[in-house]
Order: structure tokens, then sequence, then C-alpha cells
């Protein structure tokens, strides 16, 4: 029987409010940027960025304090973009492990990921954190990774690890040593146990697991053999996995409300780009995108785009989202942006050497869309006939290109076709016997050779949508010689006569 | 020893004035096209419309443009290739086209000037007044269908109901029959109401300017896009004034684009406007009424002619003294209509 071996990863992203903020704002990046939390007067600086930290500004500052640095740019927290990036990250670790736990803290993201078997999929630790790191700096967070045998130790030395090295992995027997050097503060310790430590002079893990173990019970209690233990790296740990959902969700609130569309777009970009980033992940590409923009005013503004072919192509989105936004503008300012996506799977199109050219599924969505801002919504597909006897028996759906082979049976004889007038025109008629003699039509008289009719047509019995009206099949001829041959029905409810169709 | 090749090139030489490059046979270039369905046409086209250029269909309502158009989709169609149909004055009828044999799955339809107040099927509600409607209160009696508990009672009243239905002014009252004064009832008729949401107002179409304009940057789009093996431009209801208002250089660009995505264009017109852009001229003439039924319209038999065709070869490079023979360039056939049924 073999022994497994436990082996944990932990990913840990420091100043998470801000980070979560950040991620989709790269015109920000080279700010110095707070994150306040509390209500308006009390407000405090929770987390900040790099560039602010260099300026001086700390954490606990409190706004006034803030505002006497040059130019800062002072946001407040949104927990729904926490839990947003936090689904992100648990999402992206969950692609290197089934298992992962999440141990996430109050200003900080952490979780731990038991990579034990999987070196023939991904490699050995290192590589593996290589690419888990990679595909979290692509999501935009800066994090690090430890690896280590022990979760806790893994855990330890995330926290004190310095952003330069944003990657270790503690080989197996060395937990102790290499947790020597850290300094207690990763050990999250109450203040009783850090003034007794600071009394006793012990200031790292090394110190700490050096003190005898019995008698350091008998003064602190059970609690300091936990810590011994942790700074030793052998404390065992009950692993606790969370399962994280797949959803492809984005959301930004903006700083000030904006009216111009094309503006908004640039923050579309950056949004898509992740969810294509993450979709792509897990060889995935989007299905249909909904733009949800929270209105000025408190109401929302509700979008979806649905081309032919899921695509992972982040431009020809941008291009379908914008032709569809400009078709359809939201009424107010806009506050805030949620991009929802459903995930599809990518497109595997067998091109054949003999088949017939067609258009291209990407480029057809955005010419259709162009089309539809020229001519109109409902003005653009194809046609599908229905079961029906009324006028007009036919829907227009959406088109979409057709494959496999058409089945339609063309007719081996030369048919006439009608050209139907819409709306249909007014022509006077004159009768003789109750059959039409002549009548004028647009501004010209016709006499009628032959009248064919009349055909009643009703509603039908089943329905209580009444239709009566006569068709009248008419052959007739201008004084100069003109043919016409047309359909004309007479209104039987309101003795009206209109021509509707010519036979062409 | 002389070699053949330059026999013939003496040949040549001395022939050169007469006949030029009397020997050597003239390069072929082949054009494709693609059959329109129509055989007597097809034949006079040597194949069909041409693949890659713009063509135009000219004639005067009923002439026949559009079915000739249609039948060309459904034989593009059956290809499973894809069309398009820019419906300049919003009178294409699908079921005609599915008709002929044209999939619509495989046809794309751009309606254009269609505003927003659509125009909705005319069709009126009829409903029954609720009494109508509502099921005869339950009778009561031990049979359930008299007035009374016995059946003796079962008849009281039939007379009354009798004469009453039989309108008494009909019926010439028999001498000594006890005449009952009628006294005329006053009947309230509750006028059939229709509901009137469902008509909506008809919005007329926009100018025909603006339809054309719609349509032509729409055949630009979808000329830009690609793909689409046959593009018809509906513009047989406009006036010819609207359609030669088009400047020349956009039939120019359309017979370029339409080389590179090699599809056909079709111009369906009143009056010619594509000039020398259109690669294929062919004129329809008013159409002559088939009389084959005396109850039902039959159908049209449709004459066109070949007016203009660009890149027709001669047969040889032989220039003769006589007028050499000359192809037939009309042709006519019969369109009959779906429920005419075949003769």
């Amino acid at each position: 029987m073999t022994q497994t071996t436990e082996v944990y990863a932990c990913l840990y992203a420091k100043e998470f409010p801000a980070q979560a903020l950040l991620r989709l704002r790269p015109d920000l990046h080279p700010k110095p940027c707070v994150v306040l939390e509390g209500k308006a007067p009390t407000q405090h600086v929770c987390s900040l960025n790099t560039k602010a930290r260099l300026l001086g500004m700390e954490r606990g500052m409190t706004r006034v304090e803030v505002d006497t640095f040059p130019e800062p740019v002072a946001l407040l927290r949104s927990p729904q973009s926490e839990a947003a990036t936090k689904a992100v990250l648990l999402e992206c670790a969950g692609a290197f492990s089934p298992r992962v736990e999440d141990r996430s803290e109050a200003n900080a993201f952490l979780c731990g990921i038991d990579i034990a078997g999987t070196k023939n999929l991904f490699g050995p630790p290192e590589m593996l954190a290589r690419n888990l790191l990679q595909r979290v700096r692509v999501l935009g967070i800066s994090a690090s990774v430890t690896v280590s045998t022990n979760l806790h130790a893994a855990v330890s030395l995330a926290k004190g690890l310095s952003r330069k090295t944003p990657l270790h992995v503690i080989a197996t027997g060395r937990e102790a040593a290499t947790l020597s050097v850290l300094p207690l503060s990763v050990l999250d310790l109450t203040e009783k146990q850090v003034e007794t430590f600071g009394l006793w002079g012990i200031h790292t893990l090394g110190m700490l697991a050096a003190l005898p173990e019995k008698e350091l019970v008998a003064r602190m209690g059970q609690e300091s053999r936990r810590l011994r233990q942790l700074s030793q790296g052998e404390l065992p740990h009950l692993f606790q996995p969370v399962e994280p959902t797949f959803t492809l969700e984005e959301r930004a609130e903006l700083d000030s409300p904006v009216e111009i569309l094309e503006s908004l777009l640039f923050g579309l970009g950056v949004m898509l780009e992740q969810l294509i980033l993450r979709a792509k992940a897990r060889i995935l590409s989007l299905a249909s995108v909904t733009v949800t923009l929270t209105l000025d005013g408190g109401g929302t503004h509700t979008r979806t785009v649905r081309p032919a072919l899921p695509t992972t192509d982040k431009q020809l989105w941008i291009k379908l989202l914008h032709l569809d936004l400009e078709a359809h503008p939201p009424s107010a300012a806009i506050v805030g942006v949620m991009l929802h996506a459903e995930p599809g799977s990518t497109t595997k199109m067998q091109l054949g050497l003999f088949s017939p050219q067609l258009p291209e599924a990407s480029r057809l969505d955005v010419t259709l869309a162009r089309i539809r801002a020229v001519v109109g919504e409902d003005c653009v597909g194809r046609a599908v006939l229905q079961d029906t006897h009324a006028a007009e028996a036919f829907r227009v759906e959406p088109f979409t290109v057709p494959t496999g082979e058409s089945v339609v049976p063309t007719s081996p004889h030369s048919r006439a076709s009608m050209r139907q007038l819409r709306p249909l025109e007014t022509a006077s008629v004159t009768l003789q016997h109750a059959r039409p003699t002549y009548f004028y039509f647009r501004e010209k008289r016709y006499n009628v050779e032959h009248a064919y009719g009349p055909w009643v047509v009703s509603g039908d019995w089943w329905n209580p949508t009444l239709w009566g009206a006569e068709q009248w099949d008419l052959v007739a001829r201008a004084q100069d010689g003109a043919m016409l041959c047309c359909c004309m029905m007479r209104d039987v409810l309101q003795n009206r006569w209109q021509m509707a169709a010519l036979y062409d | 020893m002389v070699s053949a090749a330059t026999i013939r090139m003496q040949v040549e030489s001395a022939l050169a004035r007469k006949i030029p490059s009397a020997l050597t046979p003239q390069a072929k270039m082949v054009r494709p096209v693609a059959a329109t369905g129509i055989k007597a046409l097809d034949d006079v086209l040597r194949g069909g419309l041409p693949i890659g250029a713009v063509s135009e269909l000219v004639g005067p309502e009923c002439s026949g443009r559009t079915s000739l158009a249609l039948s060309f989709l459904a034989q593009v169609t059956q290809a499973g290739k894809v069309c398009a149909w820019i419906d300049v004055s919003n009178t294409f009828d699908p079921l005609s086209a599915a008709a002929i044999g044209v999939d619509l799955a495989r046809l794309l339809w751009v309606r254009c000037g269609v505003q927003a107040g659509r125009v909705e099927p005319t069709s009126r509600h009829f409903s029954l007044p609720e009494k109508y409607l509502a099921p005869p209160s339950i009778k009561k009696g031990l049979h359930g269908g008299g007035f009374g508990p016995h059946p003796r009672t079962e008849a009281n009243g039939l007379s009354t109901a009798v004469s009453g239905l039989l309108h008494p002014q009909a019926f010439a009252p028999r001498c000594a029959e006890p005449q009952r004064s009628i006294r005329p009832k006053q009947q309230t008729v509750e006028p059939v109401r229709y509901a009137t949401e469902r008509t909506v107002p008809v919005a007329r179409s926009s100018k025909p300017w603006t339809r054309m304009e719609q349509a032509l940057r729409s055949a630009d789009l979808l000329l830009q896009g690609g793909g689409f093996s046959a593009i018809v431009l509906d513009m047989g209801s406009l006036a010819p004034e609207f359609a030669s208002r088009v400047p020349l250089a956009t039939w120019h660009r359309y017979r370029l684009a339409s080389e590179r995505t090699q599809s056909s264009i079709l111009l369906l017109t009143q009056h010619p406007c594509a000039k020398s852009s259109a690669e294929l001229l062919l004129r329809l003439y008013p159409a002559a009424p088939l009389a084959d039924e005396t109850t039902v319209f039959t159908g049209i038999q449709p004459h066109a002619e070949v007016a203009r065709q660009r890149f027709t070869q001669n047969e040889s490079n032989v220039v003769s003294i006589r007028k050499p023979p000359q192809r037939v360039n009309t042709a006519s056939w019969q369109s009959r209509m779906t429920w005419a049924g075949r003769r």
C-alpha cells in the first residue's frame, strides 16, 4: 500500500478590497487609490494600493487625512465586487484541483488547494504554482503562492512572503527551518499573547518553535501548544473543501453617471476580456451576454445579445453589444454595469472542399445587426410560413446560416408568383351584373378582360377571428396597352375594394 | 525540312489581312453561369445568369420578373447556398416563393421602408353576446325536459311557441281561426362590436427615396460581409425616376464587389438603370395571360429578350463578308399558378 503524502498550495492576495475594485479599472492603476469603509463621517481606509502606500498612506486613516495627500482616488468598499472577485479566484484555483478550501480573511483573500496527486497532470508543484500565479495575474490580481505538505505552514509562509518573491515551495521536512525567520505577526495572535511574547523577547517563529512545550503550556495554556505546532509547521489540518460555482458574471460601478455609450464600451471591453479568459480556461466560449445597466434613478436596462455561434472574439462581442445598445439606448444615465454570460461549447465547424460558399457566422451577425439598424428591428430575417389561410401567413425569424442539405423540392414547372402590396392599395371598381368591368388603380383606368371569382375567404371557424373578404383575380388592360394581372380583395364587411397583389 | 509550325506561321501571315490568326484556335474564356430553372431562357442565355456579375431584369409590372428571379433563387438554394432578397417596396410574398421552391431558411429577407407602426393583418374579432354562450338554467321536474311534474303538462305553451316561431306575417290566417293580436315586440339587438385594437391605423411606408437608400445600404453591407451567392435588389414596384436617380458609381461598386465575392446580383427594375455595370440586360415584355380555364386564373406567359450581354464570344474569328447567323435572343415560357394544375 502506498502512502499518499499531502501537498497543499496556498493562494494569498493581500489588500483584497482594493485589488477587487481595481481589477476592472486599469485606468486607475497608476494612481494612488484607497478603499474607504464605514459610514460617511467616520470613514477610514481599509485597503490601499502600492502607489498609495509609497506616498505614505496607511490603513486606518480617515477621509480628511487621505485628502491631505496629492490627488488621492478614494473608492468605497464594495462587498459585491469582492464576492465576485473571490468567486473568480476560487474558480481559477478550482481549475487545478477539485478540492479547494476558502480561508479568506477580512482584508485578504486566502485559499488552500489540495494538489496531492496532480503531478502527472500539472507537473511538479513549482510548475503548478507558477501556472496558477500566471492565471491569477491574467485575472488582474497580484497574489503569492506557496506550496507545502502542511497547509498551515503554507498559509503562514504566504502571509510572511515579501512581494518580490511571490512563489515559494517548502521542501518536505524543511517546514520549521523555512518558517523560523518569519515574524510572529503571521500567526493571528491575541493582544495578550503578543504582549507576553514581546516581554519574553520572542519575535520570530523560530524562537517560538524552540521553546520547550511543557513549560510553554504550563504558562500560556493549551492555545500556546497550537501556536508552537504552527510555528514548527506541524499542526494537522482538517480540509474543508468548498465547491466553486462557475458563473460568468462581472459587475462594475461607475464613479459618475455616464450618458455617452462609447465611454461605457471601454469598461465593457475590460469586463468582456475577463469573461472570455475565464470561459477559455474551461475550453468554453460565450454563447450569450446579458448586459444589465443600472440607471440613474433606480431603474435597470437589460439587453441580451446572442450571436448565431458561441464565440470568444472580444471585438465581435463589443461590436454586437454596441450595435444593440445603440438600437435600444437606456432611458437615463448609467451608473453601474453588470455582465452575465452563458457559456457555450466552442464551435467546431467542419469545412468541406466542395461545400458551397456560405457567410461567415460571426461576420454575418455584425452585418445583420448593422442592417437592422438601417431598416428596423423586425425587418431582417427569414420568413417562416404559418399554417393558416389568413393573409400575411408568415412570421419573420432571425436569420441563421442553415447547415445540411436543402429539403425543399423545386417545382419542375415554371410557377408564377405574386407581389403583395403592403398596405393594400385602394381601387375604385365599377361592377356590372355583380362583376367588375373596369377599375381605376394608381390613377389609371383598366378595362377588365377576365374576372375570375369571387373566392370567399372567411375566418377560421374555430377562432373568433373573422376576415370576411372576396378575392377576385382580374386580367385587365389599360387604354395605353399596359396589362395588369392582379388579385383584388373586396372587404365584405365594409364593401371596399382593395388591390392586394399583382401576379408577376 | 520545314516544320508544321513554320507552315502554319506562313499561312497565317499570308492571310493576316483577310482572316486574322486563321489557324490559331480562339482562346476561350469560361464565364461561370447559374441556371434559372427555365429551360427556354437558359438556352437563350447559354446556361443561365452570370455568376459574379450584375444582371438586370427590366420590365413593367406583371411581366414575370419576380417569378424569374424566384426561380433562379430556387435553383441557388437547392444547391445549399444562401441568398438575400432586398425588398425595396416590401412586396415579397413568401408563400409564392415557397411554392416555386425557394428554401426560405436560406433566404435572407430585408424589408425596406416598413415603419415602426406595423401593418397588422386586417382581421376582426367577432364574439357572440354573453347570453348565447351561458348554458340555460337546469329545468326542474321529474323528467327533466318538461315544465311540470307531470307528463301531461309537457306540451303546455307549445302552440304559442310554434306560432311565435313561425312569423305571423308570413302565413295567411285561416279564416275561422281566432287571431291573437300580436303586438310587435320591440327587439333590441345589440350591435356586433368589433374589437378595434387589432387594426392599427395603417402606417404608410416611407418615401421611395428613403426606401431606396435603405436598400442600397443593406446591399452594400451584404456585399461587404460576403457569402451570399445571390442578392436580389427588388425595385420592381418603384417608379423609373427613383431607380435611375441612383448614381452609376453605386452600380459599378456592386459590380466590383460581386466579382470579388462571386455572387450574382439581380436588379428587378422597370427601366434599365445600371447601364454598362450590368453584364446582362434582360428585357421582359408585358406577359400574356393564359386562358386555359374559364373559372380560375391559370398564369401568365412571360416573354423575354436579351437586350444586352457583355463578353459574348463569337463562334469563330473569321470576319465574314455576309452577315453571320444570329442567335435567337428571345424566349417565352409559361408561368402557371400553383392551383392551375398541369396541362
